[in-house]
């Protein structure tokens, strides 16, 4: 049941890389003109040498030699303070826009339709959020500004040899063909076998992850050896994906590494031969040929770098793919006019034509407390789910006070009814954060009382830091059942007027679920709650027990009801109440 | 390319972390040696280019003798081949270097995880051990990449200096010196970059914590509220880590400035002396133009000593970590002789609290709390050596690990399932046909799973099961228990998180596919408890009561005020 997210296509990817380099573009134009600076101090040593070899060939003064020596000290010092302003600003630039980046994806999450984020689950989210983001970290912080200062290096290298002796400096592109061919073939079959290569390790590390977690069900099991041959096949995959991206660097390297020597022996032929012509000197030539030499770092830093962009490009069409989903309610400004919630006729489908409700009706009285039981797969949480507004049914209409629950702004659908499943999450950071993002303007005693309504202040109070304990993932550990209180007491500061239970107490000993839905009990007073249950008990305590079978209503009514109605139910808890056996399967 | 991974990673020496990176390289040491060959001739290659350069503007260019400038520029090139080719061996031999060295640690480091058990939780968090075979490893395993590299960087360093110094003893020293002082004066710049570097990594790590963290609870987020503090709370951290960053930013450029202000310093003083050298007329240009030429090449030798000193230390710190986990003992380990096994049958008993585990029945245990059935359940299957459990009469602890991992089969309370094919997950062990697999799934009523799963059997359960829902698993969890197969099957609480209809089927169909086989279950839910053969009621650690359900909650008050929760009346 669970879609995923989209990823945005390339024109997209495009127009929103654009519209982010627009945004920096004065920066950019700084980072790129110091840069480019730095480059032209840093071509000042070969024509020095150039000269150094024409005058000793020519005869010359030692104090010549020594003014020229001067020339090439200030240009190391130049370029040594040009590159630290250079690297400086291009790294802040890059945290800069790094940080934007990250921020706005959160901000996209945390705007996702409600109906998106309950189908999709977290696990494809997640992974955007740490591995794509961690590997745009490295482009933007890295691949980009490394490949900008080496274009610009390598155009900067080839205008100084046209400048210094044009004719010579033809021979430059006797290496080009075999470049271009050869990077071209390359970063086609690069991405892939770089994605392969992580997808691998990935798994692998997920492998080893629970295995570690699983550790006593491996060791109950005796599945030791079975690990064993899963991480080495893990391996093997990873091997596969390593030996594929090494091919294609034997294939890269050689090609490169011969382009970039053969342009410096044609220019020592062609410059020869220039020299004896009388159409360059000698000491033009030693400089073409060393900026010839010097082309080599930088057009190799740029290949290297072209495959991690295109890497880059793949996690960034994941994080853009998110602002492309559609919001899933409009908002048509109607207020509820009382708290009466209400299905009719409304069926449901998560694939076309395969309804998992077939036209059930629901009126909840305000203030009754109605459990809904009924077989796995009868469709009890995709009817707790249109209750709680978070999918539109099909057709037919799930409303309060006469307007649809899809048609109210989110902050007003909270006020009126909120969904709990079983998937609890408790958020690093203290036990007052947890409970605040319900009510953001909560005081510390409401944040209490709340804790106190659910029963949680037994453990609460022994807490070595009382609300400012920090829990969460490496906090204070809570137990299942207390994170399941302090999801409750969360509910009791957002105070909704109907609450969807969906076997939010399913997770915890059975003992303390029931000890727990009593205390609730009390806090709920006066609201109307939709409990999802597999305990029998709650639909002993509540007003009215619904029976979903097979997407359909089958029964409805009081406990009492039910049990002399002697259908499903009734059958059921017999058995449970230790009356007669039950049949029928 | 030597295969990978390891059949078998061997035994690896465990005293230090140095003896362990030493173990690991004699394994090694034949494609060790050939990647420091091709690493010298890969060096030397480009070491000897300034040279030939040199000798091009002598003996072609400024004598206008184009035979000669054409041998020699073919020299040139020929030297560009040979650099090419050797630098792509040693490409694939560091590689095959640092992959055969990597995954041997990964291999031996996972593979002790994974028969250690739960031992390795009770010391490491899960995330300590998968950082440290997921980035230790491949790290360290950096340290037997960079050795071909470093190898060609000191012979060319050497070659380099005795063509200076058989030119000019002044020339040779400045080399023979300069090199080490800057390699000691980058190593200067680089230790604060790398504090930074490291303090920068934790927030980025912290940063990223709190966005999984914030996106794994985004249900919560979006159903109840709070985006705003939560985007708020991120974006702090964010402008945290952005400003890190900026600090790494100053080092960092100091270093890249320092790369070139360091080795520019040192073509200086070559060049200058050179063409000194070349007035008085001891040099020829062309010697000059290689003079440069050497200078401007010692920057790569220089950076990889750098380099090989930082991949040498990360490696040693990898290993410590590795050797942590290495070291982590089993918590219940064999006997030293272990006792004759029971006869199939045997009677399993817990002394501790007189629980008689009958052969061949359904027996279900009520305790007061769900933690005293697991720790009983601990006990059976000797997950803890502390009880005075007996099969047969003798004592488990007594018996061999994996004995009594094949006749006791525990299903704990919250057991993991991994990601895999649905069939192998629920039968690793291979034994079971499909008819049995579908019918411990009918068993478990996980049938909803099967349908879900458009390949059926042959469909893939993601990681920890988790596309499933909590009653999915349980029941998934289930069928797998089933299907080991176990002579006596220790199921805790197995159907807590599935609703009434479901768990009153399971309890029925559970005491139909194991009947006259020996089956205990914690539990405390009357819809199982009425299908036992026996109930063995538990207060205050000891047996209390014993009989059917029915019979307990007629002649027991406490059993029915356990189960049912009515006021005893």
């Amino acid at each position: 049941m669970t879609d995923r997210l989209p990823i945005a296509a390339g024109p997209e990817v495009r127009r929103d890389a654009a519209a982010l380099l627009r945004d920096y573009r004065r920066s950019l134009a700084v980072v790129l003109g110091l840069n480019a600076l730095a480059a032209v101090a840093g071509l000042v040593g070969p024509f020095l040498l150039g000269e150094l070899v024409e005058a000793v060939e020519q005869g010359t003064t030692t104090a010549y030699v020594d003014r020229l020596i001067g020339v090439l000290v200030a240009s190391v010092l130049a370029q040594t303070v040009l590159t630290w302003f250079a690297r400086r600003s291009s790294f802040v630039l890059s945290e800069h826009v790094f940080a934007r980046l990250r921020e706005d994806f959160m901000r996209q999450v945390l705007a996702l339709p409600l109906s998106v984020v309950e189908r999709a689950g977290t696990g494809d989210l997640v992974s955007r959020m740490t591995a794509d983001v961690d590997t745009l970290a490295r482009t933007v912080r890295f691949a980009i500004p490394e490949t900008l200062i080496s274009a610009v290096t390598v155009l900067l290298t080839v205008v100084a040899a046209v400048v210094v002796s044009p004719i010579t400096a033809l021979s430059c592109v006797v290496g080009l063909p075999a470049i271009l061919i050869g990077t071209r073939w390359y970063l086609r079959r690069a991405p892939e076998g770089y994605l392969w290569e992580r997808a691998a390790y990935a798994t692998m590390t997920g492998t080893v992850g629970e295995t570690v977690d699983g550790g006593r069900t491996v060791d109950a099991l005796g599945l030791g050896r079975r690990r064993v041959e899963r991480i080495d096949a893990d391996l093997a995959d990873a091997f596969r994906a390593e030996s594929r991206t090494l091919y294609l660097r034997t294939v890269l390297f050689p090609t490169v590494e011969i382009a970039y020597v053969l342009p410096v022996a044609v220019t020592l032929v062609w410059g020869g031969w220039l020299v004896s012509a009388g159409h360059a000197s000698i000491g033009e030539v030693t400089t073409v040929a060393l900026y010839v030499q010097q082309l080599a770092d930088p057009v190799d830093r740029l290949i290297s770098w072209l495959d991690e962009i295109q890497v880059g490009a793949t996690s960034f069409a994941r994080l853009v793919g998110v602002t492309k989903v559609p919001d899933d309610r409009a908002a048509t400004g109607e207020e509820p006019e009382h708290e009466r919630l209400r299905a009719s006729d409304v069926r449901y489908a998560y694939v076309q034509d395969r309804d998992v409700l077939h036209g059930l009706d629901l009126d909840l009285e305000p203030g009754e407390r109605i459990a809904v039981v009924g077989p796995s797969g009868a469709g009890k949480s995709t009817l707790g789910r249109l209750l709680a507004g978070i999918h539109p049914p099909r057709t037919g209409r799930v409303e309060v006070g006469d307007v649809r629950l899809v048609d109210l702004k989110l902050e007003t659908l909270r006020q009126e009814v909120a969904l709990v499943t079983q998937e609890q999450h408790v958020f690093v950071g203290t036990i007052a954060d947890n409970l605040r993002l319900a009510r953001v303007d909560s005081s510390d005693e409401d944040l209490r009382a709340a804790l106190e309504a659910v029963d949680a202040r037994p453990w609460f109070e022994a807490l070595p830091h009382g609300l400012e304990t920090v829990v969460g993932a490496g906090g204070h550990p809570l137990s299942p059942s207390q994170q399941q209180q302090v999801a409750l007491a969360r509910l009791v500061l957002a105070d909704p007027h109907t609450l969807v239970l969906d076997e939010a107490t399913s997770l915890l000993d059975p003992r303390a679920a029931r000890h727990l839905e009593r205390s609730l009990a009390s806090v709920l007073d006066g609201r109307t709650v939709v409990a999802i249950a597999h305990r029998l008990q709650t639909a002993h305590d509540a007003d009215r027990v619904a029976v979903v079978e097979d997407g359909r209503l089958t029964e409805l009514g009081t406990h009492d009801e039910l049990v002399e109605h002697e259908g499903s139910y009734a059958a059921l808890w017999e058995s449970w109440h230790g009356g007669r056996s039950t049949d029928g399967d | 390319m030597k295969q990978l991974p390891f059949a078998d990673p061997g035994k690896p020496d465990t005293r230090s972390p140095t003896r362990f990176l030493l173990w690991v390289g004699r394994l090694q040491l034949g494609t060790l040696l050939l990647g420091m060959t091709f690493g010298i001739i890969w060096m030397l290659a480009q070491a000897l280019l300034p040279w030939v350069l040199g000798r091009a503007v002598d003996e072609g260019i400024a004598t206008g003798d184009s035979r000669a400038l054409l041998a020699w520029a073919a020299a040139l090139f020929g030297l560009g081949v040979v650099q090419a080719v050797a630098g792509t061996l040693r490409h694939r031999v560091a590689v095959s270097n640092w992959l055969q060295a990597g995954f041997r640690m990964i291999q031996v480091v996972a593979h002790h995880a994974a028969l250690t058990g739960p031992a390795i939780r009770t010391r490491l968090t899960t995330g300590e051990v998968v950082a440290t075979v997921s980035n230790d490893a491949l790290r360290a395993g950096g340290a037997f990449d960079i050795t071909a590299r470093l190898a060609g960087a000191i012979a060319s360093y050497f070659v380099v200096a005795a063509i200076l110094v058989s030119t000019s003893t002044l020339l040779g020293l400045v080399v023979l010196l300069g090199v080490p002082v800057l390699v000691g004066s980058l190593s200067l710049v680089i230790r604060p970059l790398q504090e930074r570097q490291r303090e920068q990594r934790e927030q980025v790590g912290r940063l990223t914590a709190v966005g999984a963290d914030t996106v794994a609870g985004l249900r919560v987020l979006r159903g109840i509220g709070g985006e705003r503090v939560f985007l708020d709370r991120y974006r702090r951290r964010s402008e945290e880590v952005r400003r890190a960053g900026v600090r790494v930013a100053l080092p960092q450029s100091t270093l890249d400035s320092a790369q070139v202000l360091l080795p520019g310093i040192f073509i200086v003083i070559v060049t200058w002396l050179g063409a000194r050298l070349a007035i008085q007329g001891r040099i020829s240009p062309g010697e000059l133009v290689a003079f440069y030429g050497y200078a401007a090449f010692l920057v790569i030798p220089l950076r990889v000593a750098a380099e090989a000193v930082d991949k040498v230390t990360r490696a040693l710190v990898g290993a410590q970590r590795m050797l942590e986990i290495l070291r982590i003992d089993p918590l219940v380990g064999d006997p030293r002789t272990p006792a004759a096994e029971p006869q199939q049958g045997a009677v399993l008993e817990d002394a501790q609290s007189g629980l008689v585990v009958d052969p061949g029945l359904l027996t279900c245990v009520v305790t007061p709390s769900a933690d005293e059935g697991a720790r009983i359940a601990d006990r059976l299957g000797r997950f803890a050596d502390d009880g005075r459990v007996t099969l047969g009469g003798v004592p488990v602890a007594a018996l061999a690990v994996g004995t009594m991992r094949c006749r006791v089969v525990v299903s704990e309370t919250d057991p993991l399932l991994f990601a895999g094919p649905l069939r192998e997950e629920l039968d690793p062990w291979g034994r079971a046909s499909d008819e049995q697999l579908l019918e411990a799934i009918a068993v478990a009523n996980a049938e909803d799973v099967l349908d879900s799963l458009p390949e059926g059997l042959d469909g893939h359960m993601e990681e920890r099961g988790r596309s499933f829902s909590g009653g999915q698993r349980q029941r998934l969890v289930l069928a797998r228990a089933l299907l080991a197969d176990a002579e006596i099957l220790v199921l805790v609480e197995p159907t807590s998180a599935v609703d009434a209809h479901t768990e009153a089927r399971i309890a029925r169909r559970l005491h139909e596919a194991r009947r006259g086989r020996t089956t205990v279950v914690m539990t405390g839910s009357p819809l199982v408890l009425d299908q036992a053969d026996r109930v063995v009621f538990i207060a205050d650690g000891r047996v209390a009561a014993t009989g059917t359900h029915r019979e307990l909650l007629r002649s027991s008050p406490a059993y029915r005020f356990a189960v049912t929760r009515e006021d005893a009346a």
